[in-house]
């Protein structure tokens, strides 16, 4: 049975497979499927794998071919591709060239996280007023990734490339399978719930790249929600640049790549020490400024002239004490000369008043007035004499009695005290007296009244 | 004895207080808002801030601890458990 055994070398098992392949497939194929794995490389060519719900199918893309494809192909992206089957031979491992490629509508998956994205879109779960601030130096840091996973060591890298001096904590947790979304969730509530003792000031949570479905945990709802929750603020960093997730739309800052997290979660040591030495340099500048200024200020006031001859002002006010001590006595004398010239000059003016003269004169005008005045009177008087004289001349005419002395006499009725004039003035019997010159007096009775 | 227990106040501040409270200083020496004594002290101040920040930022460990998933309730956990990796 041996000796029949034909013993194969392994290049020539495969190079018959190629053969039977290629004998029995058809040329040319065209399979609908949804590219996942996709990874284009330097060289032009692209690797992806086709899937559908039971199986896989790798694939190649040679750069001429895949210069002709009009749209960015995407992992979860349905597509119909033209090509054939190869065997590469130094691998034993088939797959198919493809030579064109067109999309198939949209991948369910991406489908589900469109719809998911619009769903707490709507909710408001993406909004920016909801984003929680980023502290600026963080000094604990939690990540929620694989212990086993190269995310960790890039998260932590990252970090602490930027940022030696925080403090990284793991709290490891699946990132890819079943139950996933729901693992992560729990985790960030759990440590939520611990933060009083754990004092995370931050999360990352996030994992290397993968095809959609590999990174389709973070497109769940529950591990969207369990990000909104949190009080603690979240970084994303899953998958590559190209990969949007919702957790990074729920996050309250993304990282494109876990390599990426540091620059998002933490400063950069450089620039701070380059901070630090700048404050320093402003403070001591500002100091040296400062002393600058006032040393300038302590120079001017030492070259004023009171520090160069401190006993300048007590010498200027004894000048100014000594300059009023000599015009208090300039002016005292002056009052003194006023004074003793108003005494002279009354003095002067009381003497030329010469009293005694004043006297004399008064009595020459009292004697001169009293002389006028005797003539006066004694003019007055010789004329009123003359006056008086020519009057009783007069009246001696007047005198009745002087009548008498010519021969006339009057008669007077006594009982009725009137003079007699007419027969009237007598009756019968009234005693008359008849007064004659030389005061000589008849006394008679009327003894007839003649009425002729 | 007050500059001593400046100091250790400034030993307890975290790397955010201290960096805006040197900012401060230097604002405040910069505009000239405070006397000259005063600007001395808050200026030596400000030198220990920078020293305390350089000091955080040279002492770092680049050390990944681990948190326990079933921390049980009692007794509480250690402060430091033990680092899983080491940068």
């Amino acid at each position: 049975m041996q000796t029949k055994t034909k013993i194969y070398t392994v290049s020539q098992v495969n190079s018959l497979v190629k053969d039977v392949l290629a004998a029995h497939l058809p040329s040319w194929l065209t399979i609908k499927g949804e590219i996942t794995d996709w990874k284009p490389h330097q060289s032009g060519h692209c690797y992806f794998s086709l899937k559908d719900a039971e199986s896989v199918l790798p694939c190649a893309m040679w750069r001429s071919s895949f210069s002709k494809v009009k749209f960015k192909p995407a992992n979860g992206l349905a597509v119909l591709v033209t090509g054939s089957i190869d065997l590469y031979v130094p691998q034993g491992r088939y797959k198919l060239i493809a030579d064109e490629m067109i999309p198939a509508g949209m991948g369910a998956l991406q489908l589900a996280f469109e719809q998911m994205v619009r769903k707490l879109e709507a909710e408001g779960l993406f909004a920016e007023s909801h984003k929680k601030p980023i502290p600026r130096y963080p000094g604990r840091i939690g990540i929620l990734t694989s212990e086993s996973g190269a995310a960790l060591h890039d998260i932590a890298d990252s970090v602490h490339n930027r940022w030696p001096c925080t403090r990284l904590a793991l709290y490891p947790v699946p990132v890819q399978g079943p139950g996933t979304a729901e693992a992560i969730a729990a985790a960030i509530a759990d440590v939520n719930r611990r933060n009083d003792r754990l004092k995370l000031d931050l999360l990352i949570v996030g994992r290397g790249g993968g095809s959609l479905e590999d990174l389709w945990a973070f497109n769940e709802e529950v591990l969207a929600r369990a990000i909104f929750a949190s009080r603690i603020p979240i970084i994303s960093a899953v998958g590559h640049e190209v990969d949007v997730t919702v957790a990074d739309l729920v996050a309250d800052a993304r990282a494109s790549t876990p390599t990426k997290a540091g620059v998002v979660a933490v400063p950069d040591r450089e620039e701070v020490l380059s901070d630090l030495r700048n404050q320093e340099r402003r403070l001591s500048g500002s100091m040296r400024s400062r002393f600058g200024l006032y040393g300038e200020y302590l120079r001017t006031v030492l070259a004023s002239a009171v520090f160069r001859n401190p006993l300048l002002p007590v010498r200027n006010r004894e000048q100014y004490l000594d300059d009023l001590c000599g015009d208090l006595g300039d002016a005292m004398r002056e009052v003194f000369f006023q004074a003793h010239k108003q005494v002279q000059d009354s003095y002067e003016q009381v003497a030329r008043i010469e009293p005694h003269r004043l006297l004399g004169r008064v009595t020459v005008e009292l004697n001169e007035l009293k002389g006028r005045s005797l003539a006066a009177v004694t003019q007055a008087l010789n004329h009123k004499n003359l006056q008086i004289t020519a009057q009783e001349n007069r009246l001696a005419g007047l005198n009745p009695r002087s009548v008498l002395n010519r021969g006339y006499s009057i008669t007077q009725n006594l009982r009725t005290g009137h003079l007699v004039r007419a027969v009237g003035d007598v009756q019968i019997d009234d005693p008359l007296v008849t007064e004659l010159a030389q005061e000589h007096r008849i006394e008679s009775r009327v003894t007839k009244i003649d009425e002729r | 004895m007050a500059e001593r227990k400046q100091k250790d106040e400034i030993t307890k501040l975290t790397f955010e207080q201290a960096i805006g409270q040197l900012k401060e200083i230097v604002t405040r020496i910069e505009q000239g808002q405070i006397p000259l004594q005063d600007s001395l002290d808050q200026y030596e101040k400000g030198m220990a801030l920078i020293k305390h920040c350089r000091d955080i930022l040279q002492k770092a460990e680049k050390r990944i601890e681990k948190i326990s998933k079933d921390e049980p309730p009692e007794p509480p956990p250690e402060e430091d458990p033990e680092p899983l990796l080491r940068g």
